[in-house]
């Protein structure tokens, strides 16, 4: 069974994803909100997609691959946001491996190297 | 880019009788045999000159099955996870000293281990991925492979699946560090951890007796009683063998007499499991150093500290000549990090009679690279490196001790000087009073200038950092006198 995909909007979204793909792997892309032409507020999140969405075919089997839009820039920048609290956070785009220490953030996205090793090495 | 790597023999041409060499094609221009501190440091510094450079790096299992993830034993089971549970430990002390600056609680204060732990485990991946960020976006090769010499400029790897592969590279840097010595007795493997095991150990250690009076093992020893455990650490001769004895015993004083149990001259025979269980009960036996008495004692836990060996016997020195010292395993290097074959290179514990310190190894990787590839003449300066020892009451020191001071200029030319000292954080909490202690030791015939420093108190690193720099510059006890102290803090006397 290949590797699955879902798209999510908001916190509590992405939590009852998670709670729903549990015991499998876990990659989540976080990204700024998208505007009525589908543009990103976050103009690293409109260079890192593509690069990360050219990598989706060497996820591991079983795996699902969650594509989270985290709010508006205000929502974004305010410090206390849940996704800074709760996920730690710190910039978009952040493409990670949920429930371990593996992640990428911001320019490290852009790297097609980078984003093959997060999806394929353990 | 693609690397292609050649599973039957390297082709490459060779010198033939002395004629003009034609360029040899190797895989690589620098293959590092370990991936721990030095052998990162270096394969970083090579790839900023553009050098082809992979490390191989490989975990063997202890006894118990731990393993972990790239950074070397500093990252994974030293340094780190140490000096955060050292940490851990102190914020208990700083709980308990609350109450008396006007903190008030009613909930009595536990510690739970596997939080801790955790947190400290969760760190260290974050470390360990960090490292492979790294080295990937360097473009530096990294194989999670066992790796040893076959042949000249040849090294196989094996993975943990078994798969071999041939490389060969123009030089080579081996940084293959150590791990902890196990006593060679009847349960020691099956029953007994190393530190290996005790920074990832999914239970409590519960009552636990720590054999060794290594830095290691007091330090372990110091935080474990620290978190409210029993501990007993069991001592064949000396503590901390190679420290200024002076202060090793002052160490092992404040551990005593704050709820470390100490049994001298005895050294475990047999250790045996009374019950499984995590923590299970374990039945020591052991026996006097200096009589034919034996004892017995059970705890949950038993931690070997007794040293630690060099990772030089198995990975095929033989096959390319490397000489290392048959009774230690340590390989001896010239002044520029080489081994007995020119090509090949060894940084960090591994080399004999230098200091076993993370810093040290990168410095000595960082420096060797440079001067291997950038033109560099720098060589590592291994005088006057400061350490610091963890241990309950922390131990900083740069320099000579004073029984090395005594020996090599003698007692007549040498002066020290010295005080006792109450940190004020510790007066209203009524800790001790004459614990703590900083002495310098002064060469007389050369103008009095400090060769030795030696502070046992809190935050001993953050002191010894900037005397350490200072007494490298050569400094003198007038210039340290007349240099206006900073109050009120520890670091003033």
């Amino acid at each position: 069974m290949g590797w699955e995909q879902a798209e999510v909007r908001g916190y509590p979204e992405f939590v009852r994803a998670a709670q729903r793909y549990r015991g499998r792997p876990i990659f989540a892309l976080f990204c700024g909100d998208k505007d009525a032409e589908g543009r990103s507020w976050c103009p690293d999140c409109v260079t890192a997609e593509p690069v990360v969405r050219k990598e989706l075919h060497n996820l591991p089997d079983e795996s699902v691959f969650i594509y989270c839009l985290v709010g508006d820039r205000a929502y974004w920048k305010d410090p206390n946001n849940e996704f800074r609290r709760n996920l730690k956070l710190t910039g978009v785009p952040t493409l990670l491996k949920y429930g371990t220490p593996q992640k990428l953030v911001e320019e490290e996205c852009f790297k097609a190297e980078l984003v093959r090793m997060l999806f394929t090495e353990d | 880019s693609v690397q292609a790597h050649k599973e039957d023999k390297p082709q490459k041409v060779m010198e033939v009788n002395g004629l003009t060499p034609v360029p040899h094609s190797y895989d690589y221009d620098l293959i590092v045999i370990g991936g721990g501190s030095g052998g990162l440091a270096a394969a970083k510094e090579a790839a900023k000159y553009e050098k082809k450079v992979m490390v191989v790096d490989f975990v063997v299992p202890t006894p118990l099955g731990s393993s972990w993830g790239l950074g070397g034993t500093c990252v994974n089971v030293g340094c780190i996870p140490k000096k955060l549970m050292h940490q851990a430990a102190l914020l208990g002390q700083a709980l308990q000293d609350s109450r008396k600056f006007g903190w008030q609680f009613t909930e009595e204060v536990k510690h739970n281990w596997m939080t801790m732990t955790e947190s400290v485990q969760n760190y260290i991946g974050s470390l360990n991925w960090g490292y492979r960020v790294a080295l990937r976006d360097k473009k530096v090769t990294y194989e999670n492979a066992y790796g040893e010499f076959v042949g000249p400029h040849t090294i196989k790897t094996t993975n943990k699946r078994g798969v071999e592969k041939l490389y060969t590279a123009e030089r080579f840097l081996i940084a293959t560090g150590e791990r902890p010595r196990y006593p060679g007795i009847p349960g020691d493997k099956e029953y007994c951890i190393s530190s290996d095991d005790l920074f990832s150990l999914p239970y409590c250690p519960g009552k636990t007796l720590v054999v060794g009076a290594s830095y290691v093992a007091l330090e372990c020893a110091g935080f474990l009683a620290g978190l409210g455990l029993d501990v007993t650490v069991m001592v064949r001769s000396i503590l901390l063998r190679g420290f200024d004895q002076d202060m090793a015993n002052k160490i092992g004083e404040y551990m005593e007499e704050h709820g470390v149990n100490f049994i001298r001259e005895f050294v475990p025979i047999k250790v045996e499991q009374i019950e499984e269980g995590t923590p299970g009960r374990l039945k020591v036996t052991a026996k006097s150093t200096t009589g034919n008495q034996i004892i017995e004692g059970e705890y949950n836990t038993v931690l070997l500290a007794i040293g630690r060996d060099p990772c030089t016997r198995k990975i095929g020195l033989d096959k390319v000549g490397v000489n290392i010292n048959e009774k230690t395993g340590k390989i001896p290097v010239n002044d520029e990090e080489q081994t007995n074959v020119p090509y090949i290179y060894a940084v960090g514990d591994i080399l004999q009679d230098k200091l076993e310190l993370t810093p040290v190894a990168i410095q000595a990787g960082r420096l060797l690279v440079r001067r291997l590839y950038a033109g560099s003449t720098t060589k590592c300066d291994y005088v006057n490196v400061p350490t610091t020892v963890f241990t309950p009451l922390e131990y900083g020191a740069c320099g000579y001790s004073e029984e090395t001071a005594v020996e090599k200029f003698g007692e007549e030319n040498i002066e020290v000087y010295h005080s006792h000292f109450w940190p004020l954080e510790w007066t209203v909490p009524s800790r001790d009073n004459n614990k703590c202690y900083a002495k310098i030791i002064c060469n007389i015939q050369d103008n009095e200038r400090v060769i030795g420093f030696h502070v046992l108190g809190p935050n001993a690193g953050e002191v010894t950092q900037g005397f350490a720099a200072a007494v490298k510059c050569g400094m003198t006890k007038e210039q340290l006198d007349s240099t206006v102290g900073i109050h009120p803090v520890c670091a003033e006397v």
